[in-house]
């Protein structure tokens, strides 16, 4: 038996059906067959006479052009096919490989059924390919949601901030008893919604978290330029198909290093967004073009299109609002630009539009650029005035003088006269360039700064505040103002040069809290005054807390007394109940009762059961509650003996009717 | 009896062997079944009287795994190029491959098939880049496997545009 015998019966054993090629397409068997090869080609497997098998396998005859060249010059490389799927006489699918081989003269064909590894190939392709789906589906979801997000936080919470201002300010009116409990119907309401909201926001933003942990949480950084690159070689074909030339500017350094901080599929969709909307605007035969430009602590990138300009009815900003389509091509949901926008100014950068001078548009966004990742020990992330530290609170807070900076009408209104009524000197900003302006041109001890505002953004004008610091002994308290209350968030913000955050929506007492905490306010408890010994600040602090009006600040006290023991009553009842949500609410709003009297054991107290609500965790509330209640007590003491006080002067601008002494009565008895 | 070869290209999970299944032997699945390698059909149908049997390739679709050869396309009438409307990127894969196609074998005739016309609520398409692709000459249907809308459709414009 020579070699080529050996050969032949090694491969039938291992299942290789093994045939001549006789030329036309016609093959005969020169060894006996494997059982797959009868339950497909039945008529060849007898061995006798020569099956034309390429005009009964497409794809065998598409194979043979291949094996022809081979067996024409044996000497070349290799000729093998890929798997390709006959159908048994049965209907059973069967995977084939073709091998040509040139043995001993003879134009051999070599088949053979790969099932087993075909199978583990598919298995494996399988798992890929539903991966690589899962991953695309699981992208598009993070975009909704973070849409949603985005919606959540700001077109629901802001109205509500007004709410909560304009409620606690209507019950320090005078306003008949019928009207105090439609009143405290509306703050239920309205607490009720705020904590729903929040839970939402906290659901879905660990659900993002946890979706893009893989290496993208924190303070990623990206190249905005690849990241600009990556994006064109995916959408070229599409451009070239429309017959758009896409180009990156002659202006920019191709070496060059362009960090930002900003997570790179984000980044790679904001810039497939814009050159999208680019090409749906510009005709065949013109360009778009894509650049990045230095701006110091910012990175700018922009996309300009030679189409027919921004519409005349639009204002640039309009154009990244919600649902907004262009009139003529425009996209599918208009959801595109709207991304860019809320992802751009959640990592603290600015995008907007412009008309170009002799044709078409530039669309551009701003990031800061990126300082390298923070380490575990970077500083610690900013709590929001929502959750504050009893350790926050101080003894009163001085007339201070407050820029205050927020696009909406009715939150900037509110605020302003809530802050005036306490004593402070407020000035107001209707944007961040405003803002900035009004800084440079006067002392504050405060700046309050809404974080999505026209022109620029809260961050931007921190920075910008703090780098004209830059050398100066003493620095303005920075205040944000923002729905986005994550410690991702924070974190970011704290890097922008922030102190605090209130988050919204926002009551006055978390607005007092933060107010207490800034430098200007504390040094001034730090002067000679006649320390209390009681719980709470002294009756003179406490006027000044409200902008010298007594009568506000007996009113206050009033309520107070009057409602801590039902407040009481329900936070036992609520522990009682093993009702943590109900417990956490009302220690929550107790807590913000308190501090305005600056009642630092009872703040401390209620934060606490706040805190035990939340986690579910109720052994030890009744134990706290009993602490909280002795505190009270002292502070209840108090604060009856400063309502019994007479009022140090009448203001003569405040003189008015006196109320009917019907509360008084009904309380005696 | 004239025969022509078509072959499926597109991105996988598009729906190419569902649409042949629908074509061919009227059946659906639910379950996505990747494809390994490449399925040969055949169907005879008869367009403006004349009988006609179409060799239908369908080839696995091009990704990170698998490189797509273009020698099955040697001997191709025409090829149906689908997308799957729920996936943007499938779309811009698709006119991509229109390019290699043009550059491998020559301008054929093919017809884009937008897929999945049964879930247009999750669409992310854009309707525009649709219109500008016809404007520029290209046959573009949609279809969905699953309901059958559209699929016959599809491989008879394609047919028709064969013959010339």
């Amino acid at each position: 038996m020579n070699m080529s015998d050996v050969l032949e019966k090694a491969l039938v054993e291992m299942g290789f059906a093994l045939l001549e090629h006789r030329g036309n397409g016609e093959f005969l068997p020169v060894a006996k067959l494997p059982g797959w090869f009868a339950e497909i080609w039945a008529e060849a497997a007898d061995g006798s006479d020569p099956v034309p098998l390429s005009r009964q396998s497409p794809f065998l005859e598409n194979f043979l052009l291949e094996a022809e060249d081979y067996w024409n010059s044996p000497g070349s490389t290799s000729c093998q096919s890929e798997t390709w799927i006959e159908k048994s006489l049965s209907g059973r699918e069967i995977p084939i490989q073709a091998k040509a081989l040139f043995l001993d003269g003879k134009r051999i064909l070599a088949l053979f059924s790969p099932d087993a590894q075909f199978r583990e190939q598919v298995k494996f392709l399988q798992i890929a390919r539903n991966a690589s789906l899962d991953h695309e589906r699981l992208a598009r979801e993070i975009q909704k949601k973070e849409i949603l997000l985005h919606c959540i936080v700001h077109d629901l919470s802001q109205p509500l901030s007004v709410m909560h201002v304009a409620m606690d300010l209507l019950s320090e009116e005078s306003i008949s008893e019928r009207s105090k409990q439609f009143l405290t119907l509306g703050k239920h309401a309205s607490n009720q919604q705020e904590t729903m909201i929040r839970q939402i926001l906290q659901t879905f933003s660990d659900d993002l978290r946890a979706s893009l942990d893989a290496g993208t949480e924190g303070n990623s950084s990206s190249d905005l330029l690849q990241c600009a690159r990556k994006t064109m070689t995916s959408l070229g074909p599409t451009f070239e198909a429309k017959g758009v030339r896409l180009a990156v500017s002659s202006t920019v350094d191709p070496e060059g290093k362009w960090p930002v901080a900003a997570e790179e599929s984000r980044l790679q969709r904001i810039f497939s967004n814009l050159l999208e909307n680019a090409l749906r605007y510009t005709p065949a035969g013109r360009r778009v073009t894509i650049g990045v430009e230095d701006e110091g602590d910012f990175l700018r990138a922009f996309v300009d299109d030679e189409g027919p300009g921004l519409p005349q009815d639009l204002r640039p900003e309009q154009i990244f609002g919600l649902f907004m389509k262009g009139k003529q091509s425009g996209g599918k949901a208009g959801l595109g630009l709207y991304f860019c926008r809320i992802t751009v100014e959640r990592w603290g950068g600015t995008i907007g539009c412009v008309s170009l001078p002799e044709k078409g548009s530039r669309f551009w966004f701003r990031l800061p650029r990126a300082t390298g990742r923070t380490s575990a020990s970077s500083p610690a992330a900013l709590q929001t005035s929502n959750a504050s530290s009893p350790k926050r609170i101080q003894a009163s807070v001085r007339p201070l003088r407050i820029l205050l900076a927020d696009d909406q009408e009715d939150i900037r209104t509110l605020t302003a006269y809530q802050l005036k009524r306490s004593g402070h000197t407020v000035i107001i900003a209707k944007d961040g360039k405003q803002a900035l302006r009004a800084f440079r041109s006067a002392y504050f001890d405060v700046v309050l700064l809404d974080q999505e505002m026209p022109e620029m953004t809260g961050d931007e004008v921190a920075r910008a505040i703090r780098k004209t610091e830059e050398g100066k002994k003493k620095q303005v308290f920075l205040v944000a103002s923002t729905g986005n209350t994550t410690s991702e968030d924070a974190r970011r913000l704290k890097q922008a040069g922030f102190d605090d955050v209130l988050g919204k929506p926002f009551r006055l007492e978390d607005l007092n809290l933060i107010l207490s905490a800034s430098p200007a306010a504390t040094s001034a408890t730090k002067e000679p005054s006649t320390p209390s010994t009681l719980p709470g600040a002294n009756f003179a602090e406490l006027v000044a807390r409200v902008g010298g009006d007594e009568k506000l600040l007996k009113r206050m006290i009033h309520t107070f007394l009057r409602d801590m023991p039902r407040r009481l009553v329900g936070i036992a009842a609520a522990i009682r109940q093993k009702d943590p949500e109900r417990l956490a609410s009302l220690a929550h709003a107790l807590k913000g009762s308190v501090g305005i009297f600056a009642a630092e054991a009872a703040c401390k107290h209620s934060q606490e059961l706040q805190e035990l609500g939340r986690s579910s965790e109720l052994s030890k509330a009744s134990e706290v509650l009993a602490l909280l209640k002795e505190e009270i007590a002292k502070l209840q003491a108090n604060l009856r003996g400063y309502a019994n006080q007479t009022p140090a002067r009448p203001k003569s601008n405040h003189v008015k009717r006196q109320r009917p002494p019907r509360n008084r009565g009904k309380r005696r008895r | 009896m004239l025969q022509k070869k078509i072959c499926m290209l597109g991105s996988f999970a598009v729906g190419k062997t569902s649409l042949v299944r629908r074509f061919v032997e009227s059946i659906y699945s639910e379950v996505y079944q990747t494809t390994v390698g490449v399925k040969i059909d055949k169907k005879n149908v008869k367009v403006d009287e004349k009988e006609i049997s179409l060799v239908l390739w369908d080839i696995y679709g091009e990704d990170d795994y698998q490189k797509m050869r273009w020698t099955y396309l040697r001997g191709a009438s025409g090829y149906l190029l689908v997308a799957d409307g729920t996936r943007k990127t499938t779309l811009e894969k698709a006119v991509s491959l229109e390019q290699k196609v043009r550059e491998e074998v020559g301008a054929i005739p093919f017809v884009l098939v937008i897929n999945k016309s049964d879930l247009i609520r999750d669409w992310e398409l854009d309707p525009a880049l649709e219109s500008q692709l016809a404007a520029h000459g290209w046959g573009i249907l949609r279809s969905s496997a699953k309901t059958g809308e559209g699929v016959e459709e599809s491989f008879s414009l394609l047919t028709r545009k064969m013959l010339g």
